[in-house]
């Protein structure tokens, strides 16, 4: 039986969530989740406390992918064997938890991303937005011969020797194309499966209006660099 | 180069080492850091006394002015400072980030032990 952990990055969800908690923890599958509370501003903390939520508090904010590798060192740590990230804001919806690790478990493939432009259905996020994620995913298919349409999708599911590599290793500000690249440079399968994914229900999106240009560049240019300092490991 | 310009080069340069001595002296740097800092120093205050040193690089660089040979050397020295800089702000950035999560995990199994012993 493998032993399944769902990591939920949280900063201020105080709306949001016990509703993602809550749905977890009707899956039919049995499966373990922390919740990672990033220095959450609003009473989130208190909200996890008083419902008895299995939560990391973290005393600095270290935004989300410094969230998202603690929840990986915590897997790590317990010895899971396979770890899902799914955020904490409500639009990803858990029941396609099964989907994403079922490719894992057949060991068909390392990571697992639920994407919204498989099927085209469900939130597609803006015009803008798709565009960028499209010079990103092409950035990748260039760089890495690796061709991922959702390269921004934050719900993935990633088997055991993944956990250990992004516990030592993982994108910090905007992580989720960089780790992307760290999984290829490390020779891991990649499988996308069609998800459909809503629009937040509280909270706000760590990017907006002028953050979105330093966000194109910032990752753009790590996504290259990257694949100059690491050489591809064996 | 002209009295009244070396005469001030080395003044404040010598302020620069009293300044630098001074906080070192009373432990309020890492000796690790300032020693860019002293190695400037020197090479300024060499320059200053014995301006000559400057004459065939400048000439080959073809910057006619010795002040302006100073400056580009000054400005040369600052970058590489703040570069230095970078490279320590960014280590500590990774170090603390490793200390917060590790910190974080070992929060919660206090939190855990602390209620297993109020069962008990």
């Amino acid at each position: 039986m493998s032993k399944i952990l769902i990591i939920i990055p949280c900063y201020n969800e105080k709306e949001s969530i016990l509703k993602v908690i809550d749905s977890i923890k009707k899956l039919t599958i049995s499966v373990d989740y922390i919740v990672i509370n990033d220095c959450s501003t609003d009473n989130t903390l208190d909200i996890l406390k008083k419902s008895n939520v299995n939560y990391l508090d973290l005393p600095v904010n270290l935004g989300i992918g410094g969230a998202v590798q603690s929840g990986y060192k915590y897997a790590k740590e317990n010895d899971y064997d396979i770890a899902i990230q799914i955020d904490g804001d409500g639009q990803h919806d858990p029941q396609y938890i099964t989907d994403l690790i079922n490719p894992i478990l057949s060991n068909e493939a390392d990571v697992c991303i639920g994407s919204r432009f498989i099927k085209k259905e469900g939130f597609q996020s803006s015009a803008l937005r798709r565009l960028g994620i499209n010079i990103l995913s092409t950035c990748i298919s260039v760089f890495y011969k690796e061709k991922v349409y959702d390269v921004t999708s934050g719900y993935r599911a990633v088997n055991k020797n993944l956990i250990d590599i992004y516990a030592n290793d993982y994108a910090q500000d905007y992580p989720e194309p960089e780790a992307l690249a760290t999984a290829i440079l490390f020779h891991q399968r990649i499988k996308e499966v069609p998800v459909i994914m809503n629009e937040r229900i509280g909270g706000q999106s760590s990017i907006h209006s002028f953050k979105s240009i330093y966000y194109m560049l910032k990752v753009s240019l790590a996504i290259i660099f990257k694949r100059f300092s690491h050489r591809k490991e064996k | 180069m002209n009295r009244l310009l070396q005469v001030s080069m080395i003044l404040a340069i010598i302020f620069y080492f009293i300044c630098l001595f001074s906080l070192l002296r009373k432990n309020k740097v890492t000796l690790k850091y300032i020693l860019l800092w002293l190695f400037t120093g020197l090479v300024m205050f060499l320059i200053a006394v014995f301006p000559a040193i400057l004459e065939v690089p400048l000439h080959l660089l073809g910057i006619v002015e010795f002040t302006n040979g100073v400056f580009a050397l000054i400005l040369f020295f600052l970058i590489l400072i703040i570069m230095f800089l970078t490279i320590v702000v960014s280590d500590l950035g990774e170090k603390q980030r490793i200390l917060v999560q590790k910190m974080a995990i070992y929060e919660k199994r206090i939190r855990e032990l602390e209620e297993r012993e109020k069962i008990s």
